[in-house]
């Protein structure tokens, strides 16, 4: 336990004598928060609150202008001599309060004094605003006003009639969606193709807008004050907001968390009606517009609104909830406090959680949304950076600054400055430069394994494709496809009308010309000879057409496994001559073809290579040795199956040119690798997997490195 | 008739910066290293050889032309001080020459540099009896003719008397009114001694004045507002009653004693406030602490004085405090008046931090070993030593008014200082006041032995050497000055020395009254003298008759101090102006500086080379000693600088209560 701030002071004579008091507009509210009661002041001129415990607030309500400070304490100390606060505990609630500007006092306050705070608090709103360039707020105009006008006709809304035609709504909505969600799932394909980002922003726009909006009204409707809409660059991007915080001063909570919900509960309203449209309307600009609204309904909220890992309503709700105000800065410090008191050993440190417990969901949520700010910003970052650059450059800059620079400079203020760390600074300086050399020597020294991986597909070594040699329509499929077949044995029949029918009219016509040419036998010998030759040549083609209708029935080319995947689609569609309708393949042996990208190449000419394992999809439990490897020498541009490229859900980039997407959008490198024969692996031809290379253990700052180098040169060309 | 001008200008003062912090400091630091290198010095020596350049054309001129020149001058200086064309070197030369007739000692070169230095606002360095009194008399000449408020800070009453009378004649002749203010006198008299052009006075003086004016200023403190005022209700009486005239420009003598040592000290203004609880409460609290075993109920921390409760010693307080008066009762409350207790208990020890007198506890300031009448710890702390000593408790004095001196000598345009050692606390001269540190070398040669520090293995050996060094050199007729660092020491050494049948004389606190006599019989043939560090300060001591061909003065110091600076004070006393003279330094491995200063492992170290007689325990105590003192040095400094943001801090959150002080 830290020591309480002793009971006399000696700068207490500076006020002894004052006579101050909350300033008149002040107004004083109670709440609750995990069961304590709290009085929450709040300044009406700019919405800002400030909280005291009933002991700090038992002393500042009785400040009167007619009375000194000294008699106040004096009374305090004969009304409750437990719980009154010392002397200087009274000097720092007096100067805290000055600094929120609630107090009145008798003598003129130095004007000096109040230009430099003001001049200060401006720096200091000036310069966090530059740091979180990323929401950059600009404030426009007062909606007070206007929403007061309009809150009458919307208050029926508000309410249980309200609340039931939302839940009806959302509701069917929902069902709707539902019902629709494989569609749903396929248009997020292409929300953000450059054709759609005018109309994904406008979606933006409308339902934030709405959002905004559900928030002032509710807002309002508690007795709450809106004075500022205005816009936000999220990101660059010009967003709606406005400022409800004074119902931050509301004592109900959930009243509270209802303001924090209503924004979100607006655009689920709205993206129900817009999925009502959505279903309902064939593909065109109003289609899309409502697809839009219901992407950034459901995933803005989900990633950011909703997310109290975050702080955006879903934080707000949480904390009023748990009852646990500035949950954020509170878990910060609860961290701070960790390591203050384990790793500095500061014996005075104080934690901000009052039970264990709660010091515990502090640290858990402090360490969470740590995490996961890390993983969305950082997801932004290099979302933007892929696709504009130089914004890319400029936010990756302000995130450098904002979330990289300052928090070292932070600290490394603290440790140099901090008095709390008078004592133990030279044990704070040797543990935080421990914890860094030992991280940053541990990356840079200690070999990890290195490894990296390919797609690849089955392919079996020695294999003999199965194509039509005559055009026809698959009829029959004789032997099922994954059977082994022995040579020749007849796989499927296809059928051609066209061909008997030709067959029969060229039959047909020998028989004219047989009689023709039994005819020119006993009347025109002269006409014998090119008679003859139309019979050879009607024969031939009988012949032919013949052989061609011998080739509908296919017949396995060798022994081995019958493999076609796509047999069952083929079933009754016309196959052009030449088709590949599968193939048949020898099962002792089969290479996994991988496609490295050009990145990776290098590092297996570079010889650093320890080996690789294969595990193939469907059987990915399976780890499969791979054996001898061999890298073909040149890059490519056709992909061994369309099952590794985009189109085919691979990861392969492809070419948007090509339908088959086949060409693959870079080059790459063939390595072919042999598969051992595996009791349970079963190895079928087209089978896709992956391989992974391993690599020469190598740190892993080494490692990050290289990522970052190739990162850089392939979206840059760097 | 005050004009409004002069009216403004007696509450107007300097609006010091704030400290600095992190990088801003750091650069600081760097410009005030630049500011103070050696590339200064040499300027300001060559130019005080040119102004001595300049004698002869004073030579031979009468003091008719010689003061109607220097009347010229000083409306030169009075125009325009800032006039880059100011004939500064003519003007000093001229000064000098005046102080030659006037006062019958003409300044030596090092002299005039000390003036210009101190011109310049900037801090002097110059070893004990180098003439800082003249130099100061010089740079205030400067400073009066420019008709601003002056002020010559210098260590006691005594100095404030002697020093103004000696210099009025040269002031005289330069057309300038010196006065001075000391403690016995009456506002009327005050006032007059502020009114001079010059003005010699003492911090306390000047701080106490300036609070009095301060707090019967009230609400008027700003000029305009009392301006208005005075134009609405003519017969408001405010400007007569105040005493000073405006802080502009100060010379400090003994800066580093008042700007670093006491810096923190506040003066206060102040009032018994009858406060029976609290009375009752301390005794009580007294009685509770009193069976408390250290290391069993409490741990203390020596470095940082403090008192560190164990679970069984809460337990035990819990248990006994139920007596306590019901505004203690508290949980918080009774633990802080334990700890208070045991505090007084562990770390206030009568003979260094204070000395019983007259049935009183009164303050010994643990630099000069000064006592510290009317001044009082913080309200409880001083009870509880109080009752520690089963005094009578008396009631905690109410403060009207406080600054400290840190604060105060920020408010001056421009000041300037002397001391005989700064160069240790430059940076901080630098960083707090803005004053850059100029070592001025001595006049003569200084040749004074400093032998190594002899080491001990404890305080009884050290104490037997220092007493067989102490016959051996009276053998010799030398006379010994014997510094000590606390009350209780110089006792413990006096009962040694009257054990062995020497003679001496013991100046510390409890003998205060003694001192200037003592001091002035110090150098005297086969002279003992014991003193605390308050011998260092303010007045020399000259050799008798035959000791310099013996050797001359031998310093002896039994301990080393928490700060260089101090210790270098001590020597100082030995070989001035050129004199023999021999100083050293004794240690031992039980001293308070290596106990509360280093880590035990270093100590351990040190005990173990010392008792195994190695010839390296010298070096390793002397770093050692380096050691414990760099860090002692630094602690201090940034409990001052703490102490000077905390009050600025305080300035700026109360800054609507703030009409009682700046």
């Amino acid at each position: 336990m830290a020591d309480p701030l002793p009971t006399f002071s000696e700068s207490w004579y500076r006020l002894a004598d004052q006579r101050i008091s909350l300033r008149p507009g002040v107004k004083i509210g109670r709440q609750f928060f995990r069961g304590e009661l709290w009085h929450v002041l709040e300044d009406p001129f700019n919405n800002q609150f400030f909280r005291l415990q009933p002991a700090a607030y038992a002393f500042v309500g009785r400040l009167k202008p007619d009375r000194t400070v000294q008699q106040v304490w004096q009374e305090c100390l004969d009304k409750d001599p437990n719980q009154a606060p010392g002397q200087e505990e009274v000097l720092r609630l007096i100067s805290q309060l000055y600094y929120a500007n609630l107090l009145q006092y008798e003598s003129p306050a130095d004007a000096a004094q109040l230009f430099e705070r003001q001049k200060r608090r401006r720096d200091r709103e000036t310069r966090s605003r530059w740091l979180n360039i990323m929401f950059l707020r600009i404030p426009l105009f007062d909606p007070d006003e206007w929403i007061n006008k309009v809150l009458p006709f919307t208050r029926f809304l508000m309410g249980w009639f309200g609340a039931l035609i939302w839940l009806g709504v959302v509701g069917w909505g929902a069902k709707v969606a539902i019902d629709n969600f494989q569609s749903l799932r396929e248009q997020s394909q292409s929300i953000l193709a450059p054709d759609n980002i005018i109309l994904l922003y406008l979606g933006l726009v409308l339902v934030k807008t709405c959002h905004e909006f559900g928030h002032a009204f509710m807002c309002k409707k508690y007795g709450g004050e809106v004075h500022v809409i205005g816009v936000m660059m999220l990101i660059f991007t010009p967003t709606p907001y406005m400022d409800a915080t004074s119902s931050w001063g509301f004592r109900n909570r959930w009243h509270r968390v209802l303001v924090g919900a209503a924004g979100m509960i607006v655009e689920l309203f709205f993206a129900a009606i817009a999925v009502f449209i959505w279903a309902n309307t064939g593909p065109g600009t109003l289609h899309n517009l409502c697809y839009n609204m219901i992407f950034v309904a459901s995933v803005s909220t989900m990633l950011f609104n909703g997310n109290p890992l975050l702080r955006y309503d879903g934080y707000y709700i949480l904390s009023d909830l748990l009852g646990i105000p500035n949950l954020y800065q509170r878990a910060t410090q609860q961290l701070k406090f960790w390591m203050d008191r384990y790793l500095f050993s500061i014996k005075k440190a104080e934690s901000p959680a009052r039970t264990l417990r709660e010091g515990f969901w502090l640290s858990v949520y402090g360490v969470l949304s740590w995490i996961y700010r890390l993983i969305v910003f950082g997801g932004i970052l290099l979302f933007v950076a892929d696709r504009f650059l130089l914004i890319g450059i400029i936010m990756a800059v302000a995130c450098l600054v904002s979330w990289v620079v300052v928090p070292v400079g932070k600290f490394v203020h603290y440790l140099a400055t901090s008095p709390e760390l008078e004592r133990n600074r030279p044990q704070a300086v040797a543990v935080s430069l421990a914890v860094v050399g030992g991280i940053f020597s541990f990356l840079w020294l200690v070999p990890m394994p290195s490894h990296f991986r390919a797609p690849g597909i089955v392919e079996a070594r020695e294999k003999a494709e199965v194509l039509s040699e005559a055009s026809g329509i698959v009829d029959q499929v004789f032997a099922a496809p994954g059977t082994w077949v022995t040579n020749r044995q007849p796989l499927l029949r296809l059928r051609n009308e066209e061909l008997q029918i030709n067959l029969r009219a060229a039959a047909a016509r020998l028989e004219e010309v047989q009689s023709s040419w039994r005819r020119a036998l006993q009347t025109n010998v002269a006409n014998l000879k090119p008679l003859e030759k139309r019979l050879d040549s009607t024969r031939q083609q009988i012949r032919r057409l013949e052989m061609e209708n011998d080739a509908l029935l296919l017949i396995a080319p060798q022994d081995g496994y019958w493999a076609a995947p796509e047999i069952k689609d083929f079933v009754g569609r016309w196959m052009h001559r030449g088709s590949n309708l599968g193939l048949v393949a020898q099962t002792q042996a089969y290479y996994f073809t991988a496609t490295v990208a050009q990145d990776d190449v290098n590092l297996l000419f570079a010889s650093q290579l320890r080996g690789a394992t294969i595990r193939l999809r469907g059987q990915a439990g399976l780890e499969l040795p791979a054996g001898e490897l061999k890298i073909i020498p040149a890059a490519q541009n056709t992909l061994p199956s369309p099952a590794l490229g985009w189109r085919s859900g691979g990861e392969v980039p492809t070419k948007m040119t090509d339908p088959e997407g086949r060409q693959a959008a870079e080059p790459f490198f063939e390595v072919k690798a042999l598969l051992p024969s595996h009791a349970e692996a079963a190895f079928r031809h087209g089978r896709s997997g992956k391989i992974r290379f391993n690599l020469d253990p190598e740190p892993l700052l080494k490692q990050w490195l290289r990522r970052l180098r190739q990162l850089l040169q392939k979206r840059y060309q760097l | 008739m005050i004009t409004p001008v002069q009216d403004y200008r007696r509450t107007d003062h300097n609006t010091p910066g704030k400290p600095l912090n992190g990088l801003d400091a750091l650069v600081n630091e760097w410009v005030g290293i630049y500011k103070r290198r050696q590339g200064i010095l040499r300027a300001v020596l060559r130019q005080a050889e040119q102004i001595d350049a300049l004698a002869p054309q004073w030579k031979n001129v009468s003091d008719h032309v010689l003061q109607e020149k220097l009347e010229s001058f000083r409306v030169a200086f009075r125009r325009d001080p800032e006039h880059p064309d100011l004939p500064l070197n003519e003007a000093l030369a001229a000064v000098r020459e005046a102080a030659d007739r006037q006062v019958g000692l003409r300044p030596f070169v090092v002299q005039l540099a000390g003036a210009l230095v101190l011109h310049r606002g900037w801090l002097a360095e110059m070893a004990t009896g180098e003439g800082k009194t003249l130099t100061a008399g010089l740079a205030a000449v400067l400073a009066g003719w420019t008709s601003r408020p002056c002020h010559i800070i210098t260590a006691n009453d005594y100095l404030v008397q002697r020093d103004a009378e000696w210099l009025r004649p040269l002031y005289r002749f330069c057309g300038l009114k010196v006065g001075h203010v000391a403690s016995a006198m009456n506002p009327t008299d005050r006032r007059a001694g502020y009114a001079a052009d010059i003005t010699y006075t003492t911090s306390k003086e000047i701080v106490a004045d300036f609070l009095r004016d301060r707090l019967f200023l009230g609400p008027w403190l700003h000029p305009t507002r009392r301006l208005i005022h005075t134009l609405r209700r003519p017969a408001f009486g405010l400007r007569t009653s105040l005493v000073l005239r405006g802080l502009h420009t100060a010379i400090v003598d003994e800066a580093d004693s008042l700007l670093i040592d006491e810096a923190v000290t506040p003066l206060i203004i102040s009032t018994p406030h009858k406060n029976d609880i609290l009375r009752e409460a301390v005794k009580i609290a007294q009685e509770i602490a009193r069976p408390l075993e250290s290391g069993v109920d409490y741990t203390t921390n020596l470095r940082h004085k403090e008192v560190e409760l164990t679970p069984t010693g809460r337990a035990k307080i819990l248990e006994q405090s139920e007596t306590l008066p019901r505004l203690f009762r508290s949980l918080g409350r009774r633990l802080e008046l334990a700890k208070q207790a045991l505090t007084a208990r562990e770390f206030f020890l009568k003979g260094r931090q204070y000395i019983v007198l007259d049935g009183k506890v009164v303050i010994v300031d643990e630099f000069t070993g000064r006592l510290m009448q009317q001044r009082s710890w913080r309200a409880g702390l001083h009870q509880a030593v109080e009752a520690k000593e089963g005094l009578e408790v008396t009631d905690p004095t109410e403060t009207m008014a406080r600054l400290s001196f840190q604060r105060f000598f920020r408010l001056f345009y421009k000041m300037a200082g002397m001391t005989g050692t700064a160069r240790e606390a430059a940076s901080e001269f630098w960083q707090v006041y803005k004053l850059p540190v100029i070592s001025i070398p001595t006049n003569k040669p200084c040749i004074r032995q400093e032998s190594a520090d002899r080491v001990f293995l404890t305080a009884e050996a050290k104490w037997q050497a220092i007493l067989e060094d102490i016959q051996k050199t009276h053998a010799s007729g030398r006379p010994i000055l014997v510094g000590t660092r606390s009350v209780a020491a110089s006792e413990q050494l006096a009962e040694r020395l009257a054990a062995a049948g020497l003679q001496y004389h013991l100046l510390n606190a409890t003998r205060h009254k003694e001192e200037a006599q003592i001091v002035a019989e110090a150098g005297v043939v086969g002279q003992i003298t014991i003193a605390t560090n308050m011998a260092g300060r303010g007045t020399d001591i000259r050799l008798g008759q035959g000791v310099a061909e013996h050797g001359g003065l031998h310093v002896i110091a039994t301990e080393r101090h928490e700060s260089k600076r101090i210790d270098r004070q001590l020597f100082g006393r030995a070989a001035r102006q050129g004199d023999p003279g021999s100083a050293l330094a004794y240690i031992s491995a039980d001293d308070e500086l290596l106990h509360r200063f280093l880590p035990k492992a270093i100590l351990d170290r040190l005990r173990d080379t010392i008792r195994a007689g190695l010839p390296a325990a010298h070096k390793l105590a002397s770093a050692a000693v380096a050691m414990a003192q760099k860090r002692a040095e630094k602690q201090a400094f940034h409990q001052r600088r703490a102490v000077l943001r905390m009050d600025t801090w305080l300035e700026e959150a109360l800054s609507f209560a703030s009409s009682r002080e700046t």
